[in-house]
């Protein structure tokens, strides 16, 4: 492999690799707007202006390849920092500099950069600046709004429709200083991952409608997540402001979602929104549903167990939004009381794609983790009933006890058909951060964490295994399932009380093949391949 | 021994438009050589002429061409570059129009020197009647065989397309065209890779200037020596086409041998117009740096013009008298530039207009001295850094405007004297 020295600092590095790659690996940070790693290299933007030993002229480092052993590269000698003062220079000379007004501020390239390779005052005194009238707030398609003042012409957002999402709306038009970015005539930007172009824009130019003026990004807080729309499993970054979520971008993954992410899950917190929640625990006395304490509730519904254990009248209906620990405790409850009935229900979604490097990978489940929740052992056991009959052949009404994991575990949940069957059972516990007719029917219904509330993993379409930690607490009485389900499981033994997600993990990792070796701690950021031993997809 | 016009041979004999009538002039006898030989060998015959690229950046031809790899999958492209829009620039056309004949067939041993094919002639947009007359002529030169299957009798396939333009000077830097030609936008590509090994639709490409071209056929037909007996020096040899224009007698296109002194360039035009006093000069199209009254006798060729800090380009001579406001006239060409950048990159985009902006507050008076300082500050940013040749371009006449007649411009800024008044190129006078 060829070495390159930048800043005096050599690094080997494969052959083709661009220069603001290479500097990276060696902790020189090289400016950049038009270049992206997973765009085709335009050299436009002229930021990454850099000095190479052997060339006359300054050369951009993004379309600069290391092919050659000992080239020498100055990213920040007094010629390369003229030329990037310079282009920083031209980029500002028409800006409208609107920073307090600009959703951008506060993670905007020109910022950042007039910060570091700028210039504290304006040469571009007397004349107008060039402003394209009427251009300020263009409705590209129903997810994002161009505002062509504040573009830079870096043509990251052209390239994306043209590379990544395939579909082409947008295109580069007129010329000089007033070529402009927009839609073809009747081609609204629409495309499943339209907002993407929204994140690689690197100024104010695209806004995305989500969450355009909903907060300045500098009062975010910002925890990494997974996305819960599919069984993708795109790696999110959820970003909020004291619990209320204000969007949800996309966490560089190369193995799942790559920069990528859809539209579709962009919106998934927003359903948190649309129902009722479910902030304290709800038992029903003589007929009535009252509000009760987290103990009392508890009580009953461990009575409720014990009465009928080993009776094989317990059955236990979980979702794919439960977390892997959940269903893992879920599961061991189900062992406890001696019940073969666990299933697990999942919606089958539309099928979701997001390109990555591997070409992409596709999602067909309205939920993120079936395949952890089989895993963890939400399967029934011989002669236990499964999911389909407890949903929709009346299989409830030989339950004693029926323990439904999450109210909002798929759109059955809101048909009051099924729920009306899932009533049949003698006795209803239903947890669920959702107050929904389910929740309602049950005769004692949790108050549990929605996903941000808690940490856990899921496993995605391809077994992936991804961690998620808590971005903040839940509200009110609202406790994660993993600590409702410690909290029953320590009335039977009083070991389980001091579970967590991380011993969950641990304990289900000591006994489960698929994830010999693993440990809470050291699940690696980007997630870890499984095998699950006779699986499907 | 007195120098004989060949490039221009054919432009007072209306019968070279036809194959018969070009034959009767020696034509095609070129291509009939160029196939009795090698391949290598017609590429060795153009290196050793010493051929430059007559398009503007002086090149030299065999080494181009000797760039397309020989063994490849790919098919590959010769592309005439016949969008000639350089502002003062009109030579090609004349080549086109009245001996369309000596450019196909150029193209054609240019195409058997590389293994091409097909040529693709992108022909400015606006030049519809020599697109019509190429068309006419390769019409004919398929009739006769000369184009086809078989090259003149040979094995040898070549077919020309005529291509327009749509009207964007960008489109003549040779990515550009590419671009344009494939049917996409025209804006020039990052290089590398060079067109010689990734161009024309992702294949190895030369793309020679018209001018070019029409030196390889007699270079072939009249061998190398001949050509390099021709010119300055061993680096800048050959007949060359400069197209006068500005205030001359007689403005039009002369062929020269290459480095022709200017004076005597502008004494074979008839001189100044009305026997003006000579103020400045451009001896390469827009994109060169002025040259001033002092300058006269400096000869016309690649290295005498660079090493003066200005280029002989596409040698579209644009010639100024007393008259003439340098920075109305230098605002003239800002004004191109700025409209002519095709957007994509950042120092051409701003600076070229920020640069008009700058020259048009100097020209209508409300300029001042430090309006100057910031132009000569911002005007090297422009080229040099930019994607393409075009931000070298726009800042050539503004670099020497400032370095040529800043001391002028400062003494007019002192004394406000701006705008100039300005001298109709024709005296309506009389009319009136």
């Amino acid at each position: 492999m060829p070495t390159v020295t930048i800043d005096g600092r050599s690094v080997e590095v494969p052959a083709g690799t661009n220069l603001v790659e290479a500097a990276a690996k060696v902790g020189v940070q090289i400016p950049h707007y038009c270049y992206h790693p997973r765009l085709s290299v335009v050299g436009q933007c002229r930021m990454c202006l850099v000095e190479i030993e052997g060339m006359p002229k300054l050369q951009t480092a993004c379309s600069t390849q290391v092919v050659k052993d000992g080239m020498v590269v100055r990213a920040s000698s007094p010629a390369a920092t003229e030329g990037q003062r310079a282009i920083m220079e031209f980029l500002l000379i028409n800006h409208p500099l609107d920073c307090p007004i600009c959703d951008q501020a506060g993670e905007c390239g020109l910022q950042d950069y007039s910060f570091k390779h700028g210039q504290a005052f304006s040469r571009f005194r007397f004349e107008e600046k060039r402003i394209y009238p009427e251009k300020e707030r263009i409705p590209l398609g129903p997810t994002v709004l161009l505002n062509m003042n504040r573009c830079i012409q870096c043509t990251r957002c052209v390239r994306f429709t043209q590379e990544i999402s395939k579909t082409g709306e947008l295109g580069f038009f007129e010329r000089g200083s007033h070529a402009e970015i927009g839609t073809f005539p009747g081609k609204p930007l629409d495309n499943p991952l339209s907002t993407c172009v929204v994140d690689i824009c690197p100024v104010g130019a695209l806004t995305s409608t989500r969450f355009r003026f909903a907060e300045r990004v500098w009062y975010l807080d910002k925890k990494p997540s997974i996305c819960t729309g599919c069984d993708v499993g795109c790696n999110v970054t959820v970003e909020h402001r004291r619990g209320a979520i204000k969007r949800l971008k996309p966490r560089v993954n190369p193995e799942v979602n790559d920069y990528w992410m859809c539209d579709f899950g962009r919106a998934t917190h927003e359903r948190s929104r649309e129902l009722p929640r479910l902030l304290a625990p709800r038992v029903r006395r003589d007929g009535h549903a009252e509000p009760g304490g987290w103990k009392e509730a508890l009580d009953l519904v461990f009575q409720a167990l014990r009465a009928k254990r080993a009776d094989g009248s317990i059955a236990f209906l979980g979702s794919g939004n439960l977390s892997t620990e959940e269903a893992f405790l879920l599961a061991r409850l189900a062992d406890l009381v001696e019940s073969p009935h666990r299933s697990v229900w999942v919606d089958s979604g539309p099928a979701r794609t997001i390109p990555n490097l591997r070409g992409g990978i596709t999602g067909h489940d309205a939920a993120p983790n079936r395949r952890g929740a089989e895993l963890a052992g939400l399967v029934p056991k011989a002669g236990g009933l499964d999911a389909e009959r407890l949903l929709l052949e009346g299989g409830a009404a030989a339950c004693a006890v029926l323990v439904v994991a999450d109210s909002d575990f798929g759109k059955a949940a809101h048909d009051p058909k099924v729920v009306e069957r899932l009533r049949e059972a003698r006795f209803l516990v239903v947890l669920g951060w959702a107050d929904s007719p389910l929740a309602r029917a049950a005769d004692v219904a949790l108050p549990v964490a929605t996903h941000p509330e808690r940490d856990g993993t899921f496993v995605n379409v391809e077994n992936r295994l991804q961690r998620f930690e808590r971005a903040f607490p839940a509200p009110s009485q609202a406790r994660p399932a993993v600590e409702i389900l410690a909290d029953l499981l320590a009335r039977f033994d009083a070991k389980w009380g001091s579970v967590t997600s991380a011993t969950a993990f641990d304990l289900l990792a000591e006994e489960i093949p698929a994830l010999e070796g693993l440990r809470w701690a050291t699940i690696p950021p980007d997630g870890v391949p499984i095998v699950r031993e006779g699986a499907g997809a | 021994m007195a120098f004989e016009r060949v490039l221009t041979r054919n432009v007072d004999r209306p019968e070279a438009l036809t194959v018969r009538g070009y034959r009767e002039g020696g034509g095609y006898d070129a291509l009939a050589r160029a196939l009795r030989l090698q391949p290598e060998e017609v590429i060795e015959e153009v290196k050793k002429s010493g051929l430059r690229g007559r398009g503007g950046a002086g090149f030299p031809c065999g080494l181009k061409w000797s760039f397309v790899p020989r063994s490849t999958d790919k098919p590959k492209y010769i592309v005439c570059n016949a969008d000639e829009s350089e502002p003062g620039t009109f030579k090609d056309r004349l080549l086109m129009e009245r001996d369309p004949h000596q450019l196909i067939e150029g193209c054609i041993i240019a195409g058997w020197a590389v293994g091409a094919n097909t040529t693709y002639i992108y022909i400015r947009g606006e030049y519809t009647r020599a697109a019509a007359v190429l068309e006419e002529a390769i019409r004919d030169a398929y009739d006769h065989g000369v184009l086809g299957d078989s090259v003149l009798g040979s094995s040898f396939r070549h077919d020309v397309y005529v291509h327009r333009g749509a009207g964007a000077y960008i489109c003549g830097e040779e990515t550009g065209l590419l671009e344009s030609l494939e049917g996409k936008r025209g804006q020039p590509r990052v290089k590398p890779p060079f067109p010689a090994v990734v161009g024309a639709f992702g294949c190895p490409t030369v793309i020679n200037n018209v001018e070019t071209l029409c030196c390889v056929t007699h270079i072939l037909l009249r061998g190398a020596d001949w050509f390099k007996g021709i010119g300055t020096d061993e680096r800048n040899t050959g007949p060359k086409l400069y197209a006068v224009s500005g205030h001359v007698e007689r403005p039009g296109t002369y062929e020269h041998p290459i480095g022709i002194p200017f004076q005597e360039l502008l004494d074979g035009c008839g001189g100044m117009y009305k026997g003006r006093e000579l103020k400045a000069y451009i001896p390469g199209g827009a994109s060169a740096a002025m040259l001033t009254a002092a300058e006269r006798d400096m000869p016309l060729d690649f290295d005498s013009l660079a090493k003066a800090g200005s280029m002989l380009g596409s040698a579209a001579v644009i010639v100024m008298d007393e008259t003439t406001c340098v920075v109305r006239a230098a605002l003239r060409l800002a004004r191109f530039f700025a409209h002519e950048s095709c957007g994509q990159c950042t120092p051409c985009r701003e600076g070229t207009n920020w640069m008009r902006l700058i020259l048009r507050r100097i020209e209508s008076g409300r300029g001042s001295e430090a309006d100057l300082d910031l132009l000569a500050h911002v005007v090297p940013n422009v080229g040099g850094i930019s994607l393409c040749a075009l931000g070298d371009a726009a800042q050539g006449p503004v670099k020497s405007l400032i370095a040529k007649f800043g001391e002028e411009i400062r003494d007019n800024l002192r004394e406000r004297r701006y705008p100039l008044p300005r001298v109709p190129f024709f005296d309506l006078g009389a009319v009136a």
